[in-house]
């Protein structure tokens, strides 16, 4: 288990994975830094920061099994609370079931 | 025939309107002996005229024929939304638009030519200075058709083209379908502004908000242009609806002061846009666009 030093020196996306990976207990996991996509966006410009801003999230977990669209991402987002404190400014998740998954 | 002919009052430069409210000019329109089906919007093809039969007399206004387009007045649309109704006449009938050279944009039909010139007005200002105006008494399709034809032959007699947006696949001009409003529905504010001290705290404010209005869109920036693309993408999904909804501008300093924070907190949703529908979180850009494809949002809009 890294310690807090260690996990404060990983990226903002391996941070993400991490916390999504304990508290989701993720079978599939894939994250996407895409904030040079919103690179124009005035509240990126504003908050100086260069990057790890905007994220796309691929997520799979049985925990989302009988669960609302809505309550899927409000997992998501509860799991990455600190790090939307701190400068993590949009996500966009896909959020899915292993079943939902296979059937595709 | 009774017909008179109103001494021209229009050079291309008149501007002034002789309509007044109440008074529709009384342009009998008889019929003529060939059938169309062809939408205004559709190239025209040449057809055979018969002459004009004798216009019945009115008692109230000037009766006559339908006016050449060469004779009929050119009447300025108002910058004023609200005047559109005073020079313009809410009847059936065919209209002609000039831009500001004078030239002729396009030939319409409408059953209410003032809510058609208004929302030309509004969507193609630089194309709509001025539109002559001729009403159909007893507008039944083949009737407002003919009167239709008539003013595009007659165009086509004396410059030798069809109006621009006549032409085929030109879809400047689609039909006003709705009555004259503006394009978009103006933002809500939450609160008169900041020098305004609330009585009531934010979060009761939002709550009545989202529940006196079926479908609000809280977004970055205003709905006629947003700020962010996933914004961007929730209206445009809202608008393909077609449904009435309510938007919100969350960065609007002014009138929206510290919605930003309350609503993360009211929703338990932390990023922007977020769309309520019945009261209800139904999610951000995502879920939106997931229902959107699936529809299920339509369903759920439907109910």
């Amino acid at each position: 288990m890294a310690s807090r030093a260690a996990i404060a020196m990983l990226s903002r996306a391996q941070r993400i994975k991490s916390n999504l990976q304990s508290a989701l207990e993720a079978s599939l996991l894939e994250i996407e830094d895409v904030s040079h996509q919103h690179a124009s966006h005035a509240a990126v410009r504003a908050s100086g920061s260069d990057g790890e801003t905007h994220f796309n999230v691929k997520i799979v977990s049985t925990k989302f099994e009988g669960k609302s669209l809505v309550n899927r991402h409000r997992m998501v987002y509860d799991a990455l609370a600190d790090e939307l404190q701190s400068g993590l400014h949009a996500l966009s998740i896909v959020a899915k079931t292993p079943q939902e998954i296979a059937k595709k | 025939m009774a017909a008179q002919t109103i001494s021209s009052l229009s050079s291309p430069l008149q501007t002034f309107s002789s309509l007044r409210p109440g008074v529709s000019p009384s342009y009998r329109f008889t019929n003529f002996l060939f059938y169309s089906s062809l939408r205004p919007s559709l190239p025209f093809s040449s057809v055979i005229l018969k002459p004009l039969r004798a216009a019945r007399f009115r008692p109230l206004a000037v009766s006559a024929a339908l006016k050449n387009l060469s004779e009929s007045d050119l009447v300025a649309v108002p910058t004023d939304p609200q005047e559109v109704t005073v020079n313009f006449p809410s009847e059936s009938g065919v209209y002609a638009v000039y831009d500001n050279n004078n030239d002729l944009q396009f030939i319409g039909i409408s059953r209410n030519i003032a809510a058609s010139v208004s929302g030309h007005r509004n969507s193609l200002p630089e194309l709509c200075h001025y539109v002559k105006v001729g009403v159909v008494e007893e507008p039944d399709r083949s009737a407002l058709t003919q009167a239709w034809k008539s003013w595009m032959e007659e165009h086509l007699r004396t410059t030798g083209n069809v109006p621009p947006g006549n032409q085929s696949g030109n879809s400047t001009w689609v039909p006003a379908r709705q009555p004259a409003t503006p394009r978009k529905k103006p933002d809500l504010r939450l609160t008169p502004g900041r020098h305004v001290q609330l009585t009531v705290p934010l979060e009761d404010l939002i709550h009545r908000l989202v529940k006196e209005n079926r479908v609000v869109a809280f977004i970055k920036g205003s709905r006629s242009a947003p700020l962010c693309g996933f914004s961007q993408r929730v209206v445009g999904i809202l608008e393909s609806q077609e449904v009435d909804y309510e938007s919100v501008d969350v960065l609007d300093e002014e009138y929206n002061y510290g919605l930003r924070e309350t609503l993360k907190r009211y929703s338990n949703w932390p990023t922007f846009p977020q769309v309520f529908v019945d009261g209800e979180l139904v999610g951000g850009c995502d879920i939106l666009t997931s229902m959107h494809e699936k529809g299920e949002l339509a369903d759920l809009l439907k109910k």
